[in-house]
């Protein structure tokens, strides 16, 4: 216990011993963390999406429960989960990939509905809320409810129905998991027998959906699977709150003892680590919308 | 706990110039990958961009305080870059 503390103390202590300056802010253990951060790198492209996992942890199943939580406060009633739906979603996503484009609309002119009339969702009113790069559930519904247009589409009365995918693919060379998120009130088999006498093949529908075509080049789809693992963000996050810790232990004892010594000045790294931590935390985790 | 406000008084009172510098590219940083969010590639290239301004802040400050190092430089270009090696396994996983 006496020698783990010695090095706790030799570690983030600055006193004769480690030259004045915390050993844990030495040049060598500097070193060290980048060789660390190095080997995950390397570890974390060849061993793939199998050891470290896809960085989402977007599921179907809390988006959907955190969609009604959010209907549930606007005394709306939930949404049904629908297949059908889910499907078209699929088809949505796979075909952003395919055909290189981040859009409700795609460059073929194919909008959402096209997606539910192939899936044969029949529906009288429809609407699709789209995400990327989103590495929690939660953040996904939230940004959606900061967005009036997507907002909307949540909170509808007329939405009776939900349909989710989550798919990963390569977009623009980038590493990106789609979320597709469809609504719909199912029509009345009564006035889809008679449309489909006036009209075959095709359904007449209020669209909800705010659609912005903005388009992005992509390569290819390969993934399909969501292997979420936790472990790069909990490794950057203690690895920031270590260096964040040393460098004020360093610093307050530096200052309390009257410390003078050449080096970085750790202010100046405390400065950097802070607002790096402040954007892993807020802002890495979180994708786009549209 | 007096000697360490007077220290940090001291310090940003004599490089106040610097310090602003610095915590104005850090919101530069923030406010860029909040505008990108979910753009990796951009996200990326912010992060490469803040760090490599630290690092050369790192060395126009001691430049300025006439107290520059080669090891000092090290120590801002080891942070810099495994803060980089680490955070690009969450933006491209």
């Amino acid at each position: 216990m006496k020698k783990l503390l010695g090095f706790i103390h030799h570690l983030f202590i600055p006193h004769e011993n480690n030259n004045f300056r915390a050993k844990s802010l030495h040049p060598d253990f500097l070193m060290m963390y980048l060789v660390f951060a190095l080997v995950l790198t390397v570890f974390s492209k060849t061993s793939g999406v199998d050891i470290l996992g896809f960085a989402t942890d977007v599921t179907a199943e809390k988006l959907y429960q955190l969609t009604n939580q959010e209907r549930e406060k606007n005394s709306l009633p939930p949404l049904a989960l629908n297949d059908c739906l889910s499907q078209a979603a699929q088809k949505k996503a796979e075909d952003m990939f395919e055909k290189n484009y981040w859009a409700h609309i795609s460059s073929t002119g194919k909008t959402p509905w096209d997606f539910m009339n192939e899936k044969e969702c029949k529906y009288e009113y429809a609407g699709e809320n789209l995400a990327k790069n989103f590495m929690f559930s939660d953040g996904v519904v939230t940004a959606w409810m900061n967005s009036d247009s997507h907002k909307e589409n949540i909170i509808n009365k007329n939405y009776t129905q939900v349909g989710y995918a989550i798919v990963n693919g390569v977009l623009n060379g980038e590493e990106t998991t789609l979320v597709v998120q469809m609504f719909n009130k199912p029509i009345n088999p009564t006035v889809a027998d008679v449309r489909s006498l006036i009209k075959p093949n095709s359904v007449e529908a209020k669209e909800m959906v705010q659609a912005d075509k903005k388009l992005v080049v992509a390569q290819k789809t390969n993934k399909s699977k969501t292997n979420f693992s936790s472990f790069p963000i909990n490794i950057n996050i203690i690895f920031m709150i270590f260096l964040l810790a040393a460098l004020a232990l360093d610093f307050y004892f530096a200052a309390k003892f009257n410390i003078i010594r050449f080096g970085g000045k750790n202010l100046a790294h405390f400065i950097f680590v802070t607002f790096i931590f402040i954007g892993l935390v807020y802002v890495f985790i979180n994708g786009s919308i549209i | 706990m007096n000697g360490i406000i007077k220290y940090l008084n001291h310090e940003v009172k004599k490089h106040t110039f610097d310090y602003l510098l610095l915590v104005t590219a850090g919101i530069f940083f923030l406010v860029s990958i909040n505008i990108f969010k979910g753009e990796r590639f951009l996200e990326f290239i912010f992060l490469l961009a803040f760090a490599g301004f630290y690092i050369i802040w790192g060395i126009y400050h001691h430049i300025i305080d006439d107290s520059l190092h080669l090891k000092t430089v090290i120590e801002y270009i080891l942070i810099a870059f495994t803060i980089i090696f680490l955070l690009k396994i969450i933006i491209f996983p």
